[in-house]
């Protein structure tokens, strides 16, 4: 991460948001709204006095998912980088209620800047890379018999990642959020909203099986005399070292059970889980003090907005679709956009890794030359058949059409009219535009109306 | 797929596939060795966006027996 | 634009001859009007293939070309190179699948030969309609944008700009690392994620 932030040709712009996406492969502008975020990191030490001091202290940390706490003015968390801190501007004193503003009486640089504002800069780029990552399933609108959230000792795994972080709220000890206690024994809840057609989602999230053999191992190994269930309905292990590591999870006495989990309900401090072992057959039940759900990855919540602006398509279920399953797997439909990682579907660090070199070098290759060649099977007008009625324009999927007013020479002098024009370079070849085409003065290079028939007829002779 | 054939009579299947995905398909097809009816014959289309019902038309009106577009 | 249309058939080894008769496609392409020249070869796509269709394109004054072999998709840009450097445009140039749609899915030689035929006419009536076409060429800022700084983003743009090249790396939190920091150790190795 430091080394991002420290290379020389790397601009890092956070606390930011693309909104919009105009050009074309090799000539993008992008506008990006920087937020306002109330301290002037130019003029910021990240020294912390300010967070120190800050009265608003009892927020809910979104950082460790709201099992600790931190001030209005925070750092996402201590080892952010860039290590420099932003206001919450709805939960400070001074920005919602005009009290306060102490942390700019504290700060010795005066980099605290109450009247910051949204900014926006457009930056031309000539590729981009898409890496927007996913979200967790939100399981608590989906799963009642799991409790709908309402059991506060039900976390997800990425709560459970907080909870035997070292820099977590707990600091790497494992307690249950509702008393602080150190569960004995923790169970595990494997595909909750992955593979759940009728709940969640149809897809694997390919990465549950590996950290939930994890966290299975970490309850082992951190608690005495511990038990650590995992309720599952297949474990999957495909990648390097990774059945091993499952064997590992199995030899520090890891109790694997197939079968799905269809109840969870308290009983004393404790949670019972109704459940079947299905390769006993056996109905069962099992009383623990955690449970802890390996949610399905879901795309991020802005990413559909943003693969609409750039103009690239999604697939069913929300995550940015490859132009190739196989051939073309970092590439988009966009040309010059690519993507990395889990926003083109879930994947673990080492898969997400791979991607992200490989489409960086597809941006490199792209770079590699000064100049493009473009495929010339693109859509041409006709302007003398043109009516300038615009129909081709919303038809076209990568919006290569727009009108344009030509002057020409009339009965009674000159003329001014609309036609459409193609711009050949975001034009890609798909040809909709041209049976669209009232007047037939679109045609598509290549694939032509007059090659179509031509080929049509030689086949029916 | 096989289709009874007592009369000699051999259906003419113009289809229209998409470069992307039926032809591909097609494609795909063939790498299996999967064996369909000798009477279709495949046109290439960059997209099925291209299509227009005029060629269709156009394939009925020269003696085409059915027409699949696939995209 | 005269019609003198090359046609080539290929055998690919056994692919395609063991099912479909080649020559016999080559014999009847010389009759479709617009054919001047039409051949066999064993592999159209091995070097020597490909001289024979530099040289068939002098030697015959050709001005459009059909290759009759495997799936476009497969071997259309190697052929339309071939045609180039014959001295045509490369736009006038057609390819007909013969293996994977016609050889490989189909048993019946007479059949299979029949559908072989039917598509090189298919294909020489849709080449006599190809116009020559130009590759234009677009400029390329060389600075790249990576959306979103967690592990993808932070690779890839460290990956590009240490091959020399600018990156902005945009990213909605304060703090890059994105999931990834959330994270304790990572599976398999258990290092640490940060």
């Amino acid at each position: 991460m430091v080394a991002v932030a420290q290379h020389p040709n790397i601009e890092l712009i956070t606390y930011a948001e693309v909104t919009e996406v105009s050009g074309y492969i090799g000539n993008f502008d992008v506008t990006i709204k920087k937020k306002a975020k109330y301290v002037d990191w130019d003029l910021c030490t990240g020294c912390g006095t300010c967070i120190e001091k800050c009265p608003t202290k009892k927020l809910k940390d979104e950082f460790d998912l709201g099992l600790g706490l931190r001030p209005a003015i925070h750092k996402v968390y201590p080892q952010a980088v860039p290590g420099k801190p932003y206001i919450d501007a709805l939960n400070c004193l001074k920005l919602s209620k005009d009290k306060c503003g102490i942390c700019e009486k504290v700060c010795p640089t005066d980099a605290i800047k109450f009247d910051d504002q949204d900014e926006y800069v457009t930056e031309e780029v000539g590729a981009i890379v898409m890496a927007t990552g996913y979200d967790l399933f939100k399981w608590e609108e989906a799963y009642g018999e799991y409790g709908y959230g309402k059991y506060p000792d039900v976390i997800t795994s990425l709560h459970f990642e907080r909870l035997v972080s070292a820099g977590g709220p707990t600091g790497g000890k494992i307690k249950r959020p509702s008393d602080g206690k150190e569960p004995k024994n923790v169970a595990f809840i494997k595909c909750v909203g992955s593979r759940d057609d009728t709940k969640g989602k149809s897809y694997c999230s390919r990465a549950c099986c590996m950290y939930t053999a994890k966290h299975a191992y970490q309850v082992k190994d951190k608690i005495e005399d511990s038990e650590a269930y995992v309720f599952y309905m297949d474990v999957r292990t495909a990648g390097k070292n990774y059945e091993e590591f499952y064997q590992r999870s199995l030899n520090a006495g890891a109790k694997y059970i197939r079968g799905r989990v269809s109840k969870i309900y308290p009983r004393g401090d404790k949670l019972v889980l109704k459940t079947e072992d299905t390769l006993l057959s056996m109905p069962l039940e099992v009383e623990v003090d955690m449970v802890v759900l390996a949610t399905a990855m879901v795309p991020g919540e802005d990413s559909i907005d943003l693969a609409k602006t750039i103009g690239f398509s999604v697939d069913k279920d929300g995550f940015y679709q490859e132009a190739h399953p196989k051939l073309q797997p970092v590439e988009t439909f966009a040309a010059g956009v690519f993507l990395a990682g889990c926003c083109q579907g879930p994947k673990d660090i080492p898969d997400t890794v791979a991607q992200a070199s490989a489409a960086a070098v597809k941006v490199c290759g792209m770079f590699s030359k000064t100049e493009l060649a473009t495929e010339p099977m693109v859509s041409e007008v006709d302007i003398s058949k043109c009516s300038g009625c615009g129909f081709c324009v919303p038809i076209c999927p990568y919006n290569a059409i727009s009108l344009k007013e030509i002057q020409e020479r009339g009965h009674h002098g000159p003329l001014t009219r609309t036609v459409a024009e193609v711009n050949s370079s975001l034009c890609q070849g798909c040809g909709a535009c041209v049976p669209a085409c009232r007047t037939m003065a679109l045609n598509l290079k290549g694939f032509t109306d007059e090659q179509l028939v031509s080929e049509v007829d030689a086949l029916c002779l | 797929m096989s289709v009874e054939n007592k009369s000699g009579w051999q259906p003419k299947i113009i289809v229209f596939a998409c470069n992307w995905c039926s032809y591909a398909a097609a494609d795909l097809a063939g790498l299996n060795h999967l064996e369909y009816p000798a009477e279709v014959r495949i046109i290439r289309t960059p997209c099925s966006g291209r299509m227009d019902p005029m060629l269709v038309l156009r394939a009925f009106n020269r003696g085409a027996d059915g027409v699949l577009l696939s995209g | 634009m005269k019609k003198r249309v090359g046609v080539f058939v290929c055998d690919c080894g056994t692919n395609i001859a063991s099912v479909v008769d080649t020559e016999k496609v080559a014999e009847t392409a010389k009759k479709i009007p617009g054919v001047a020249f039409a051949t066999t070869y064993k592999y159209m796509c091995s070097d020597p293939g490909q001289e024979l269709l530099r040289t068939a394109i002098q030697e015959h004054k050709l001005e459009q070309v059909v290759v009759a072999s495997c799936s476009p998709r497969m071997h259309e840009k190697t052929f339309r190179k071939a045609v180039e450097a014959g001295g045509i445009n490369g736009y006038l140039f057609e390819m007909v699948n013969i293996r994977e749609q016609d050889s490989w899915v189909h048993h019946d030689r007479g059949q299979a030969t029949q559908k072989a035929i039917d598509l090189v006419r298919m294909a020489v009536s849709k080449v006599l309609h190809n116009k020559p076409l130009q590759i234009s060429s677009i400029p390329v800022r060389k600075k790249a944008m990576v959306i979103g700084g967690g592990i993808a983003g932070m690779q890839a743009a460290l990956d590009i700009a240490e091959a020399g090249h600018q990156v902005v790396l945009v990213e909605k939190e304060a703090s890059i690392g994105g999931k990834m920091t959330q994270l304790d150790k990572t599976f398999p190795t258990m290092d640490c994620a940060a």
